[in-house]
């Protein structure tokens, strides 16, 4: 894989960590714990090379 | 637990669910292999990265075969999926790779030119992951595939895609677009390394002619014709008036711009010595203002709103009750390939091709495309092909 | 009969095509679009908020579908999250360059640069609004996306515009506009790419159709809106109020990461073949990486992270619901649907309608709006006449403007929360109602009259 295809993946793991973490640190509003998981779908997906 | 995690919990899985359900899909898909039964015409196969070594252990790499007939001869090649929802060239193709007999010269076959993109989707655009064909034997499944290759292979795209060589802009899309990247070199992306492929076999075996096969828009002034530069405007001209009068389906032809850099058409005829012929018949699946994207209308090319807008005059192709059956498709790409390569071999008869057993567009409309494939679980093992 | 007939003839799975009677699939694609408008009316009146209304519609839609098979319920699922990858490019250029902005303002850079603005400006109005324009243009025309303006130089221009005696609303109204032109602006007009990529025609000749206007349209509502100072505030007291600058603070520490981003972008465009494609977000990171390391005080890159995610967190959602929903409308035909009836309208009628249907597009398929009426109307227009690529330039001058309508305003949100508006988001775009006029008037002429500007093509290469 080419080197700045690898920096890419190594962008999208940085911004999951930081939706997790946010996801993590939200405690009230049941809507946000939703709109960071759908944020979460395309970038995992790409992480695990499925789409 | 508390609250909180309870609902987080229930939300985890439901979504995780979904995605899982349609990640195991489109990583099928992706994965998907068409086995493609290699005809007798078939002498020998290659990859496209023995042209283009950078597409080794890539996505993009894909089968070329080598019909070589007995006698000397000239040499053509036939491309398709270059865009891989436009699926009436794989199909064409696969008519000419599993029935062609070469008697003299040799016919090259690419029969998913970009296999990236035949293994993507089109996010947005709703496609079915894949679309089945009726054969004697039961049916043959295919991928839907996407215009543009998939990012899993190239990414990331630029803001804006600079021609290799020529520098003009295009838009950053058509970096992924393989009927944008001609000329190609070897050390670009990935799809400059694909059409790079491609121009090399046309340099190192002498193609004489190349059919980049494809499908356009009924609502595309640029469709149901023959693409063609200067150099091989006449020989298209030929075709289109022998076909009209001897078959009766109208395929005109349109000269290849000049000033738009990237096409196949227009690239392979100014980076070589080959004559580049560039086929479009209707695909009224493409279309914007249409019902539902489904497998059916993929295959009948029926729509009430396209009928409508026919009745209106606005669309570019004559258009009625019955759509545009794939058949018919698959059926004027077989002739005009057959009927531009006879040309050829009038002109030049020392560079002469002569293929048979392929089927004309009467012959295609009346059995079906699928009677001219054979079941690959019944055939040769060596001559199964997976791609 | 052939094998591919017979096929047809038992195909079970679509049961409303009675073939001809266009009735029928209009029943069903309205039915269909009429489930999802009451989905996200519900939602909403639910108090949910714009992005989870949207979800529902989208899964409202889909199952609607579902009962005539388009699209089957096994491949719902997979068509939601398809289409969540509608726009992870865009997604992922917004987080890095709000990463990157966030750290400069972080480390004093922003209220530098502001400081040294008004001080230099404060008594020559134009050129200070003429400056500040141009500020606001560049980050946007250079990625092609106005939101990245909003988020990149939003917050200092709408406090150098604010210290100008510029009322809070009219200042995000100035940042809405400028930043959606500048979206459109060259070299980076995404609209026109999209439209170009689908229409087949070069992205070539875009540079004076696109740059003259906006820059004549931009000059006009900085003008507009900004030539009157309504709070009179001595420079003194303005300098007083300003936020304090870190003291090791110096013009180079600001100056060396833009170089470093702009420096990525014009390598790119100046060595196109020797240089590998890098794309905007890795851009951006190295500029931020810059940014971090240059800093005159200690940033904490983690945190600042975290919070521009948490801050994006309604933007994100929208771009992925906005590729889930556009990929339901078009499984289920509604998308075609919206196409035909605009497509079937007549030429004149077309033209005045285009002023509404295309920001109201906009606002509810963001960048999606640009493929199903601009590919089939660029493709009709050009073949009765009509310039495609002037054409073009005119069409990408409205859709902009969509991006401050509701459910997504795209910049229109952002362009509020950048600029603390306080009132309700109609207040803001109340204030717009000019600009926003002249712009529309501006665009729907240059389309009707694309074969008498082509000289402006013709000059641009
Ligand atoms: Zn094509």
């Amino acid at each position: 894989m080419p080197f700045i295809m690898i920096l890419y993946y190594i962008i999208c793991v940085y911004l999951i960590s930081m939706v997790v973490w946010n996801f993590i640190r939200e405690k009230k509003n049941p809507e946000y714990f939703f709109h960071y998981l759908l944020v979460l779908i395309p970038l995992i997906l790409r992480v695990l090379r499925v789409k | 637990m508390s609250r909180e995690w309870m609902i987080k919990i229930v939300l985890i899985v439901l979504l995780a669910a979904g995605t899982t359900l349609a990640g195991i899909q489109l990583f099928r898909q992706r994965h998907f292999d068409v086995p493609m039964v290699a005809g007798p015409g078939v002498t020998r196969t290659a990859k496209l990265s023995d042209y283009s070594p950078g597409l080794k252990g890539t996505m993009a790499d894909t089968t070329v075969f080598f019909l070589e007939g007995n006698e000397e001869g000239g040499k053509a090649l036939i491309m398709a999926n270059t865009h891989s929802n436009e699926p009436a060239s794989l199909l064409a193709a696969l008519i000419f790779l599993e029935n062609a007999v070469v008697e003299k010269g040799t016919l090259i076959i690419i029969p998913q030119f970009n296999n990236s993109g035949g293994r993507n989707t089109r996010p947005g655009d709703g496609y079915p992951l894949y679309f089945e064909i009726p054969t004697d034997w039961g049916s043959k499944k295919f991928r839907l595939g996407n215009r543009d290759a998939s990012p899993l292979d190239q990414w990331p795209d630029p803001d804006v895609y600079i021609h290799y060589p020529d520098k003009q802009l295009l838009s950053f899309i058509d970096v992924r677009n393989t009927n944008r990247t001609w000329p190609g070199r070897a050390d670009g992306p990935l799809m400059e390394q694909v059409t790079f492929g491609a121009m090399e076999i046309m340099r190192q075996e002498n193609v004489d002619i190349a059919f980049d096969i494809h499908g356009a828009e009924t609502m595309f002034p640029v469709t149901n014709c023959i693409v063609a530069p200067e150099k091989s405007a006449r020989m298209a001209t030929m075709a289109s008036l022998t076909v009209k009068a001897r078959e009766g389906f109208d395929n005109h032809v349109e000269p290849s711009p000049s000033g738009f850099r990237g096409l196949s058409h227009r690239e392979i005829g100014d980076y070589s010595d080959t004559l580049p012929f560039l086929l479009e018949a209707p695909i009224p699946f493409l279309d914007q203002p249409t019902g539902p994207k489904t497998e059916k209308f993929l295959l009948d090319g029926k729509d009430p709103f396209l009928l409508k807008l026919a009745k209106a005059k606005m669309l570019f192709v004559p258009y009625d009750e019955s759509g545009w059956p794939m058949d018919k498709r698959v059926g004027q790409h077989c002739s005009v390939v057959l009927e531009i390569m006879r040309q050829y071999s009038r002109k030049k008869p020392e560079r002469a091709i002569e293929v048979s057993h392929v089927p004309r567009y009467a012959q295609v409309v009346q059995n079906g495309t699928g009677s001219y494939y054979h079941d690959p679980s019944k055939a040769d093992p060596d001559k199964v092909f997976l791609n | 009969m052939n094998v591919s007939e017979k096929r047809f003839l038992d195909y079970p799975e679509i049961q409303y095509v009675k073939w001809g009677q266009v009735e029928n699939m209009y029943a069903q694609i309205g039915i269909i679009a009429f489930v999802m408008v009451i989905a996200y009316t519900v939602a909403k009146w639910k108090k949910l908020s714009v992005e989870t209304s949207m979800f529902a519609a989208a899964l409202a839609g889909g199952i609607a579908g579902a009962f005539v098979k388009t699209p089957p319920i096994g491949q719902l699922a997979r068509h939601m999250v398809e289409g969540a990858f509608t726009y992870l490019d865009v997604m992922l250029v917004f987080s890095t360059a709000t990463i990157f902005m966030a750290v400069i303002s972080e480390f004093g850079g922003v209220d530098y640069v502001v400081r040294g603005t008004i001080k230099t400006f404060y008594n020559k109005r134009i050129l200070a609004l003429l400056i500040l324009m141009f500020i606001i243009l560049i980050p946007g025309a250079l990625t092609g996306a106005g939101s990245v303006s909003v988020l990149v130089v939003g917050a200092p221009t709408v406090m150098a515009l604010r210290y100008l005696g510029i009322p809070e609303k009219k200042v995000a109204a100035i940042l809405f506009i400028v930043a959606g032109l500048s979206a459109a602006a060259p070299p980076v007009n995404i609209w026109a790419m999209m439209l170009c990529a689908g229409t087949a025609i070069p992205y070539v000749g875009f540079e004076l159709p696109l740059a003259v206007p906006v820059l004549l349209l931009g000059t006009f509502t900085m003008l507009f809106l900004g030539w009157k100072r309504e709070e009179k505030k001595e420079l003194a007291d303005i300098l007083n109020q300003m936020p304090e600058v870190p003291k090791k603070m110096s013009w180079w520490r600001i100056a060396l990461p833009f170089f470093v981003f702009f420096g990525l972008v014009a390598a790119v465009r100046i060595w196109p073949f020797s240089l590998p494609i890098i794309g905007l977000p890795l851009q951006f990171m190295v500029a931020t990486l810059a940014a971090f390391l240059v800093s005159p005080k200690k940033v904490n890159l983690l945190v600042i992270s975290r919070d521009t995610i948490k801050r994006l967190l309604p933007l994100l959602t929208t771009i992925v619901v906005v590729g889930m929903l556009q990929q339901v409308m078009t499984a289920t035909g509604v998308r075609g649907l919206i196409s035909f009836a605009v497509i079937s309208t007549p030429l004149v009628l077309l033209f005045i309608s285009l002023a509404i249907i295309i920001p109201f597009s906009e606002g509810v398929l963001t960048y999606g709006a640009a493929a199903i009426i601009g590919i089939p109307l660029i493709w009709f227009l050009d073949s009765i006449g009509f310039h495609a690529t002037v054409a073009i330039a005119g069409l990408t001058l409205l859709w902009p403007l969509g991006d401050g309508l509701p459910p997504t305003a795209l910049i229109g949100r952002l362009s509020v929360m950048v600029s603390e508006h306080k009132g309700s988001y109609w207040s803001f775009l109340k204030n717009t109602w000019v600009p926003w006029i002249v712009i529309t008037i501006t665009g729907i002429l240059m389309v009707v009259f694309s074969s008498k500007l082509e000289f402006l093509v013709r000059w641009s290469m």
